[in-house]
Formats: structure tokens, sequence, C-alpha cells
């Protein structure tokens, strides 16, 4: 009789196609997702909330070198043998040319400390003049040669995919 | 007026305990209750996952127990039902970081402010067992209609009868296939209620969709097709003292068993 209620829900589902198929992701693989992120906090000891407070701290690290869609952020753990891998994978708008890096590092610097941003300028200064080099254009030039577009597209999306591996003691 | 506390147990693991909670719990805030729903199998925590909450999870039942947190703060609130909050169990930590005395008073403050305080306990009959008892008043046993799950489930109705403190005590019969019943190649509901002689709180019929509910963590009672949520949702009817008739699970639902049954009555006739 079990394989008559196997084939009734399957003659069944033939009359509700629309209502499977309007339900997106199927439920087995919500159930999956769902799964290995239950497993990983509960083998590594991370709780949603130190999951979160890294993925915030993930996007202010990647932000300063990529544009990129944060809404979209997948965070996910990999079991690999006794080895968890993490897998980080955004979607990336574009890349950042070395400009707008520096002067996101540059407004960090001075929020964090003026003092040390005024030291630092003066080091480059004593570099530039003993090495008779001007670094900033230098650096202008060095953008030209790669400029973003040819790094990452044009509006295509990119998936960069990182891995950090961490040691898990079972 | 104090809410009700209702310990939600059954011996055996994997009977359906934690669904049923879940679905209950779910069922009685539809109907407007607060409800509290407390998951005290520390370790092996899971009710969460049914809830679809796993991620919204701060604080635990540990953490209000050792202080670290205000009860208040640890309940976390349904999706869809701000009526229903969850109290999870720690993950890791053992039966052991909690005592029935400590269990008790959660309870207790908890019914103070709430209609239903729903405890769903941990297989088996030590500590975790008596922990989850301690603070309630009245039982539901959860058995299959297997001989290991009624077994099991008489030994907990005996030790549900020297507790002075519960007193009430009803069965809910779970994944019960009629088809089998029908040809005899399972105990019928009377015969598995005649056994454990208490009386019968609901009848939950065998369902893929618990499958599917469960995949999602939306519990079955919101799907307002699936039969096993209509068993549910009388369930808790008959909680809050209506009177409702169990499900007749011998008709025929299906169109192949419509046509079955056509062809059934066909032959009858020649």
């Amino acid at each position: 009789m079990g394989l008559f209620t196997d084939f009734y829900n399957t003659v069944a589902k033939f009359f509700r196609p629309q209502e499977e198929h309007t339900e997106g992701e199927p439920s087995k693989s919500v159930a999956t997702n769902r799964l290995k992120l239950v497993l990983m906090q509960d083998r590594t000891n991370l709780t949603p909330k130190v999951l979160e407070q890294m993925r915030g701290e993930m996007i202010e690290l990647l932000s300063k070198y990529l544009e990129m869609d944060k809404d979209m952020l997948e965070l996910n753990f990999e079991q690999e043998g006794d080895q968890v891998a993490l897998m980080l994978s955004i979607p990336v708008i574009r890349a950042k040319d070395e400009e707008e890096i520096e002067a996101a590092k540059n407004s960090v610097e001075e929020d964090n400390d003026e003092n040390i941003e005024e030291d630092e300028a003066d080091e480059e200064a004593e570099i530039e003049d003993s090495s008779e080099e001007e670094p900033m254009p230098k650096k202008r030039h060095s953008k030209k040669v790669t400029p973003p577009e040819d790094v990452a597209g044009n509006d295509e999306e990119h998936h960069e995919e990182q891995e950090v591996f961490e040691n898990v003691e079972s | 007026m104090a809410g009700r506390v209702i310990v939600i147990t059954s011996g055996k693991g994997g009977v359906g305990k934690t669904t049923t909670s879940a679905n209950i719990g779910t069922a009685l805030a539809k109907e407007g209750y607060k409800v509290v729903l407390i998951d005290t199998d520390l370790g092996l925590r899971n009710l969460d996952l049914l809830l679809g909450l796993e991620n919204r999870i701060v604080y635990t039942i540990v953490d209000v127990i050792e202080e670290r947190c205000k009860l208040k703060q640890a309940l976390v609130k349904d999706k869809k039902n701000p009526n229903l909050q969850l109290l999870a169990a720690a993950q890791t930590r053992d039966k052991s970081a909690v005592n029935a005395e400590q269990l008790k008073e959660i309870c207790d403050t908890l019914k103070e402010k709430n209609d239903f305080v729903l405890v769903d306990c941990p297989a088996g009959i030590e500590q975790g067992f008596q922990n989850a008892v301690a603070g309630a008043s009245e039982a539901i046993v959860v058995t299959t209609p297997e001989m290991s799950a009624i077994r099991d489930a008489d030994r907990i109705i005996g030790l549900l009868n020297a507790k002075e403190e519960i007193e009430s005590t009803k069965l809910l019969l779970n994944r019960v296939r009629p088809n089998l019943i029908k040809n005899k190649e399972m105990m019928s509901v009377d015969e598995v209620a005649e056994i454990l002689e208490i009386p019968l709180v609901g009848i939950i019929p065998e369902d893929t969709g618990i499958i599917t509910s469960t995949n999602k963590g939306d519990p079955i009672v919101n799907d307002d097709k699936a039969l096993a949520g209509q068993a549910y949702r009388n369930v808790a009817q008959r909680i809050l003292g209506e009177e409702v008739a169990f499900l007749d699970l011998d008709e025929p639902k299906g169109i192949v068993a419509k046509i079955k049954n056509v062809f059934a009555k066909l032959r009858e006739k020649v």
C-alpha cells in the first residue's frame, strides 16, 4: 500500500503542477541550504550573531576595493573531509580604481588618526625628495594601464569566490 | 488568569514530538492565543528548524538560567505570527545544564503573560524528561501505531500518572496510515487508545506534506489544504475545549482513490 500512496502522490502532482512551479525553489533545496548553515553553526560554534558580524566586517573590507551587490552576498561553509571551507560569493559590479581605493584609505586613516596621517605624508615627501620621483603621477599612469573596466567587465556581474580554510577539531 | 503549561512527550524518539509542538503552538497562535514554545532538548535542538527560526536565535534557555540575558530577550517571535514565541534550547550544552526547578520557574513566569506554554520534551525518561515535565500541569503523549512507540508511550504515561502536578494526560496518535489499517497491517486508532487507556486528543494521518513543510520551516497547519494540517488544527480546537469529530480517514480523498472506489462499486453490482 506504500506503493499505492507513492503512486497516488505522483498522479496527484500531475493535477497541480502549476502550484509546484510557482513556489520557486524546490523545498528540498531550501532544506539542504538551511541544514548546511545550521550544521556549520553547530560544528564551528559560530552563532548567527557572530556570522552577521563577520559578514558586516567582510563587506566593509571588500568595499574598499570592489563595488558589489551587498544584498546578494552569500556566506556558506562547506565540509571537505575534516576541514570546513568558507565560501564567500559576492556579485561584483566593478573593481574600484586605485584613486578610489586610495581615497577610501585616506578617509579611514583621517578618521582614525590624523597625526599618523601627517607623519606618513612627511615620510612620503622625504622619499619623493631622495628618489627624485613623483609618486602621484606614476600611480595615475598605472591606473590608465589597467582601467577597472578591463578588470571586471562593464556591467556584467562577476561572482568572485574566496576560500578560507579553517581547521575544525572534531 | 494564568495560562496553561502543556508538556509534549513520547518516550521514544522520532515519533513527531517536535512537529506536534510546532503545529499545535502555531495553530493556537493562529486562533489568537499567546503561545510560548520551549525547546528543552538541550544539545539536540530542532524546534527552531521546524519553525524556520534557526537564524534568529541569539539567546537560549541556558543563557536565561545562567543569567546572561533576561527571559524576554531570549524569546524569538515567529515570522508569521507575533502571538507565537520560541524559547530555544542550547545546542552546545547537555541536559545537566538545567534542572527541574529552574525549568519550573521559567514556565511559571511565562504562564503569567501567555495563554499557553508548550514544552517540547526530549526523548527518553531521564533528566531531560524530568525537567520538561516539572512546570507542566497537562501532558500530551505522542505515539505512532507501532509496537515500540506504544510500549515507550505506556512507560511515559506511567511516569506521568505518578506525578501529582500532571492533571491530565492525553494521547496524540501520529503518522496513521488508513490504508494499512484497512488491510489490517497496522493497529487501528481504537486499538492503540484501548491499550494505552488515556483519552485521545488527536489523530494525525501520515502526510508527505510534513516533509515539505519541515524543509521550508513552515508548520503544516499553515497549509489550509493539507490533511495533517487540518488534523492539527482540530487538536488545537480540542485543547481549547471544543468538541471536534476526528477526521474520517477512510473516506477516499484523491482522484485515483475515488476512481478505484467507483470500480469497486461497479464490481459489486456485477
